[in-house]
């Protein structure tokens, strides 16, 4: 028997299809028929964990809190926090694997890969990766996992089904932020100490090229379009634009102190400054940075959202998650995280 | 052979070193306070000088040149031996806070790396001020499993014996000049 009361607390006085309506409006719906198939679930079930179910994955951010040892979950339509999970080893960076359904997060202290289920919110594996796993990324097809040892200065490459590391791929010096290409042919490095981007076949695992980049390129982004790549320079305090297919640097953008991470949207580039305080954005129609926004204090992790009109940035020493409105360019909420939030990597759900 | 001396000539206690290298996972964070009573301008005006960190027990002299805008530079002298070389990021004056980097650190006064710190007044009430002296860094050894004298824990009780040490002499000063 269908209870709307059940299904949306609270939900009592609008009855059945008011419920049905507030649970299309907060679970995005991936495509029609998820809809009907969170719909038809929903009229199944007398009582659900929460209204959205399977295939309609809620809009969430994970964030890494270092100093903290936790991963929390922020819904991103409140921006409230709803939930945590313990990661004991000082986690930092995250990815999401394709489906969304399973979070990879480095602990460098322990020297391990976490694996949390997320929709139970549980960490469901930890294993043994290197000597100092930190970037982490997925390849989009087939799920398999890579990670970046910044001690070791190489890719450890993980199967997704048996969480075994089946290889590793010698790169330079600290390897830190990781990226596949949307199309999973290739698997890109920022090598921080070697000043350079390796080109990495995801197939045969041999590094095709490297791509000098600035100063201790540290964070990473592939666009879309896989057809351009930015690293954020950490000691040159500037964004390298990548030509992927050519291999060649199209513009280097100055931005603020100690840039962390890019993110994209909007025909922007969004970049977090950390002893600036502030994100850059850069106009990618003219390589020009066209507003700096104030946020809070070490901005760290950046991502933009799945509709692309938010960016949220981790905002390190103040302990905020913080959105950005990608049209107006303005701050527009933040909320309050365990301490110390890296969120380095792919953390929107 | 030679990555073992290399890693060798790096525990050297008064080698200078360049900061932004390859350095630990975990970037540490540490926040002291103290109340003062007096008022948030007469507090301030004891610290506002870049350039004159007499106020800090530790400090032997400064020696530096940019006044309080960005990017000034400033040499802190210890007394006992050792030196660090810092630069102004932000002044506020009307904020009454500052915010700086050590671009070049000494192990053996703070076993850190790249180190930023942040110090402001803040009107308390009653005609009292709140002083915040925080910093962010990572520890000294740069390498994985540190030594006990350069890990983490290190790391962070050194920085909190400096701002300690600070905060509880600058309460004297200005309480104590009246």
């Amino acid at each position: 028997m269908f209870r709307a009361d059940i299904l949306v607390p609270g939900m009592e006085p609008y009855g059945r299809v008011g419920a049905l309506l507030l649970v299309t409006r907060v679970c995005p719906m991936r495509s029609t028929a998820s809809a009907i198939a969170a719909v038809l679930l929903s009229l199944a079930s007398t009582i659900l964990p929460s209204p959205c179910v399977a295939g309609a994955a809620p809009a969430e951010a994970l964030v890494t809190s270092q100093l903290a040892e936790k991963v929390s979950f922020v819904d991103l339509e409140t921006l409230q926090v709803t939930g945590e999970v313990s990661v004991p080893g000082k986690p930092a960076g995250i990815a999401l694997a394709p489906d969304r359904a399973r979070a990879y997060v480095t602990a460098p202290e322990a020297k391990e890969l976490v694996v949390i289920d997320v929709d139970a919110r549980k960490v469901v594996r930890r294993l043994h990766v290197g000597n100092g796993p930190l970037g982490i990324a997925v390849h989009p097809l087939d799920g398999r996992i890579f990670v970046a040892d910044w001690y070791d200065h190489r890719i450890a490459v993980i199967d997704a089904g048996t969480l075994a590391i089946t290889s590793y791929v010698k790169v330079g010096e600290s390897p830190s932020g990781v990226a596949v290409t949307p199309d999973g042919r290739f698997v890109l490095s920022a090598d921080r100490d070697s000043h350079q981007v390796s080109v990495i076949d995801a197939a045969t695992l041999v590094v095709v090229k490297t791509v000098p980049v600035g100063k201790r390129p540290f964070g990473l982004t592939i666009d879309a379009s896989g057809r351009r790549a930015y690293t954020a320079n950490v000691k040159s305090d500037d964004v390298s634009i990548i030509d992927l297919a050519a291999g060649t640097i199209l513009a280097t953008v100055p931005v603020g102190k100690r840039p962390y991470a890019v993110a994209l949207a909007g025909g922007r580039a969004f970049v977090t400054d950390q002893y600036s305080q502030t994100v850059s954005v850069i106009d990618l129609a003219t390589n020009a940075v066209i507003r700096t926004l104030k946020v809070g204090a070490y901005p760290e992790g950046i991502a933009a959202d799945r509709t692309g009109r938010f960016v949220y940035v981790a905002c390190w020493e103040d302990n905020t998650l913080e959105r950005i409105d990608v049209d107006s360019l303005e701050v527009t909420a933040r909320v309050t995280v365990p301490d110390g939030p890296r969120a380095f990597g792919d953390f929107l759900r | 052979m030679l990555r073992t001396l290399a890693l060798g000539l790096l525990m050297l206690p008064l080698v200078m070193m360049n900061v932004a290298n390859a350095h630990g996972p975990t970037r540490q964070k540490v926040t002291e306070t103290v109340e003062i009573n007096a008022a948030p301008d007469k507090v301030w005006a004891v610290i506002a000088d870049f350039h004159d960190f007499s106020w800090h027990p530790a400090v032997e002299k400064t020696e530096g040149d940019g006044g309080n805008k960005e990017g000034a530079k400033r040499t802190v002298f210890i007394k006992g031996g050792g030196q660090l070389l810092e630069e102004l990021l932000s002044y506020d004056a009307a904020g009454r806070n500052f915010k700086y980097a050590i671009i070049e650190t000494d192990m053996k006064v703070l076993p850190v790396n790249n180190y930023s710190s942040a110090i402001m007044v803040e009107d308390a009430g009653d005609g009292k001020s709140k002083v915040t002296w925080r910093g962010a860094f990572y520890r000294g050894y740069m390498n994985n499993d540190p030594p006990a004298d350069q890990d983490d824990a290190a790391a962070v009780k050194a920085a909190k014996g400096v701002y300690r040490g600070g905060l509880d002499a600058l309460k004297k000063k200005v309480e104590g000049a009246g």
